[in-house]
């Protein structure tokens, strides 16, 4: 295959690969970023660089066979350990399987590193034996691809050197080289973390390492270049045709950046060379480390099903399983709800009292409290209004019941009535308003701003009464606000009674409703418009219910026991039914 | 069983006389609940804003309950405190919120209020400061003899709560 295409042009090459090998490059650079929790030594990657003849290339050949050949020849026996496969060329086409910070020499090197003369630091002179030891065990099995690991120069180079615009004089940014800095001392010696700073809050005069280590935001990575040497034959070992292939950067915390991303669905990376052949190199990247084990896998889901479960009991061992429930057939209705504030109000020292009047059908529990009265509150001036902030809670707690459905009339909803009046220094009453908020059929939360009124007579003396001591018209029975309780009739006149628009009180209502039916509506939950559709089902179900509630009970109880059993005993099971 | 995350941050305070406040904040709930990770109460820093009247505390809220019952439902009530520059403290609001009980991101402004004392005591509050607290911080967050208190209105505290719900749904609660 690779002969093959040595022959032919670029573009008609990849069209004959058909879909066996992808076809396209992949342009798409980026980085990716991965998370391992196991060491990170048991990283390997696997790249895989190829020549791609260029036309360029294609010509030369053409017209001066017998010098590449010669060439060719010529890199081969400096190789003498490569197996030469008959008329294929082993410079074309280079595989290596590399560990995390593993260092493999380039042709550069070798010949750097080789006299003792040319090491100058302890690195150089660890590097020239490691040179002499590969020459004695028979050479090295890298020839285009190497890598420079987090001790070369390079790698601190590199990250100083780095250009992002094509601008001419770009210098790296003072961040930047702040950055490079840290990164450099980092290597030689990890900070420890700051266990002595935890006691105090605030440093008051911040060290020059504490700056460095505070203002850059960092991570210690640690870094490795897997370079290819793109020369062309014979010419190994020149710094300028030195590529990064690949970049690897690795954290305390086990994040794995790769740069560019492995190849794994997409095409392969591409690299053209400048000059004028322009030849093109194909590679990949890959990820070649040992995966997990089957087996080792699945005991670890087991351990950490196990632990979750542990956690889940510990839990249930804490609070206890179970939780308060209502009657089937009933709805509990559960208003946390807070009176925020008054505003608009006439005279100062506001008190709201209120109090909760429940239809027919609605129980409330013996010791829920329906009515209450807030502090006194002298207001504040906010915008155009006086306003008084109460933030009073109450809680609410009631149950609707349905005892027939014959009856047929949708349920009234309960109704907080509630009046604002004012108590001066002289201890002088005065009604300042009556109003009511209906409580939410729709469960969540609702801020509910109730405007009021209050009764007025005609004529300026009862006003001259109410200025200069006090007391008011009022309302002798509140439900008087809605419908009056003693209402009997067809239709309800209010005629001749005269009101006065006065301020508005905001309550705040968390509602919250409990009811066995909504167990089994769930499912229905999307369809059902309100609450009301949902609770006109309740008496007919409440008869077949008990039968329902215990057959979900006995099959949770089964799924549980199935679950319990060891997971061998069930996959040998299965395998003996599959057997016959 | 089911359980309540409540996470979220006391973000500031605004509508306060002076500014330089901190805020002390605590967590009721009922008997049925059971505080599993997190920490009930805590104080946030003194902020002294610079331009306008609002302080910023961003203090972080992070509490996980399980609870057996709605009974009880989480409360959060605040003290707005004012530290002048002598580092003498005084008491400018106390508030109550219930806790949201339907689950996502809400924004709360909780209105405070402030006792009222006589009108003697009052004028020494605007010339040396001070003024009257509770005796009981119970008062905060209930309602029951809030009739006894002559208060004032006061700033607000603004409050963001994220909360998460589980297993409600399975003993048929809607929030």
């Amino acid at each position: 295959m690779v002969t093959q295409a040595r022959f032919t042009a670029g573009r008609a090459d990849t069209a004959r690969r058909g879909p066996m090998e992808e076809p396209g490059w992949s342009s798409d650079t980026g980085g990716a970023v991965y998370r391992s929790r196991d060491p990170v030594r048991n990283l390997r990657i696997r790249a895989h660089i190829q020549r791609v003849t260029s036309t360029g290339l294609l010509l030369q050949q053409l017209q001066q066979p017998a010098g590449r050949q010669g060439k060719e020849l010529v890199s081969l026996a400096a190789f003498s350990s490569h197996p030469a496969a008959s008329g294929y060329c082993p410079d074309d086409e280079e595989k290596a399987v590399i560990g995390w910070q593993e260092k493999l020499f380039s042709q550069f090197e070798v010949d750097l590193y080789q006299h003792e003369s040319a090491c100058q630091t302890p690195l150089d002179r660890q590097y020239h034996q490691e040179i002499l030891k590969l020459e004695k065990s028979g050479g090295r099995k890298n020839y285009r691809i190497f890598t420079y690991t987090d001790h070369d120069r390079f790698t601190n180079l590199e990250e100083h050197c780095q250009k992002v615009t094509s601008s001419e004089q770009e210098v790296p940014s003072f961040l930047a080289e702040r950055m490079a800095n840290l990164r450099r001392r980092r290597q030689d010696h990890r900070p420890t973390e700051g266990s002595v700073l935890k006691s105090r809050v605030i440093t008051w005069e911040p060290s020059e390492e504490f700056i460095k280590n505070n203002h850059v935001i960092n991570t210690p990575v640690q870094t490795m270049y897997i370079m290819g040497d793109l020369g062309p034959y014979g010419m190994l070992g020149h710094r300028e045709y030195e590529h990064v292939l690949c970049t690897v950067k690795v954290d305390g915390n086990g994040v794995i950046t790769v740069k560019p991303d492995f190849t794994g669905t997409k095409g392969a990376y591409r690299i053209e060379l400048d000059g004028e052949k322009r030849e093109l190199w194909r590679y990949t990247i890959e990820n070649a480390s040992a995966q997990v084990q089957q087996e080792e896998e699945e005991r670890e889901q087991r351990m950490f099903r196990d632990l979750y479960s542990r956690h889940k009991e510990y839990l249930n061992g804490l609070v206890g399983s179970d939780f308060e429930m209502t009657l089937p057939g009933a709805l509990r209705l559960f208003v946390n709800g807070e009176i925020v504030s008054a505003q608009g109000y006439e005279y100062d020292r506001l008190y709201v009292h209120f109090f909760l009047e429940l239809p027919s059908r609605w129980s409330s529990p013996a010791f829920q409290q329906l009515s209450g009265v807030t502090q006194t509150c002298a207001t504040k001036t906010l915008g155009r209004d006086n306003v008084a902030y109460f933030s009073y809670p109450f809680t609410l707690e009631m149950f609707f019941t349905q005892e027939d459905e014959s009856e047929g009339s949708l349920p009234q909803w309960p109704v907080i009535y509630f009046e604002v009046l004012s108590l001066d220094y002289w201890q002088r009453h005065r009604v300042e308003g009556y109003g009511s908020v209906v409580l939410p059929a729709a469960p969540g939360f609702h801020t509910l701003t109730a405007p009021t009124w209050r009764p007025i007579e005609l004529g300026t003396v009862s006003e001259l009464r109410r200025f200069f001591i006090g007391g008011s018209p009022e309302l002798e029975d509140m439900t008087y606000i809605r419908v009056p309780g003693t209402f009997k009739g067809e239709c309800l006149s209010r005629f001749g009674f005269r009101t006065e628009t006065t301020g508005s009180v905001t309550f705040r209502l968390h509602c919250l409703q409990q009811s066995k039916a909504f167990l089994e509506s769930s499912a229905l939950r999307k369809r059902m418009q309100s609450v009301l559709d949902r609770l006109g089902g309740f008496s007919q179900q409440s008869s077949f219910y008990n039968v329902l509630e215990a057959f979900q009970r006995a099959r949770r109880r089964m799924q549980e026991a199935r679950e319990s059993l060891p997971q061998d005993l069930i996959s040998t099971s299965s395998s003996t039914v599959q057997q016959p | 069983m089911a359980e309540v995350h409540l996470i979220g941050q006391i973000v500031g305070a605004s509508g306060f006389p002076r500014s330089s406040l901190f805020c002390k904040w605590g967590i009721h709930t009922g008997g049925a609940w059971k505080l599993l990770s997190g920490l009930r109460e805590g104080q946030t820093q003194v902020d002294h804003p610079q331009l306008d009247d609002v302080a910023y505390w961003s203090h972080p809220i992070d509490l996980h309950f399980a609870t057996k019952g709605l009974q009880g439902w989480p409360k959060l009530h605040v003290q707005v405190w004012h530290q002048d520059p002598f580092g003498r403290r005084e008491l400018y609001g106390y508030g109550v919120c219930h806790v949201p009980c339907s689950p996502g991101w809400h924004a709360l402004a909780c209105v405070t209020w402030q006792p009222l004392g006589s009108w003697q005591e009052r004028l020494s509050q605007l010339f040396v400061g001070g003024g009257p607290q509770l005796l009981n911080s119970d008062l905060i967050y209930t309602g029951a003899d809030r009739y006894r208190l002559q208060t004032t209105a006061a700033g607000t505290v603004h409050l963001e709560l994220g909360v998460v719900l589980r297993h409600f749904a399975r003993y048929g609660v809607e929030c």
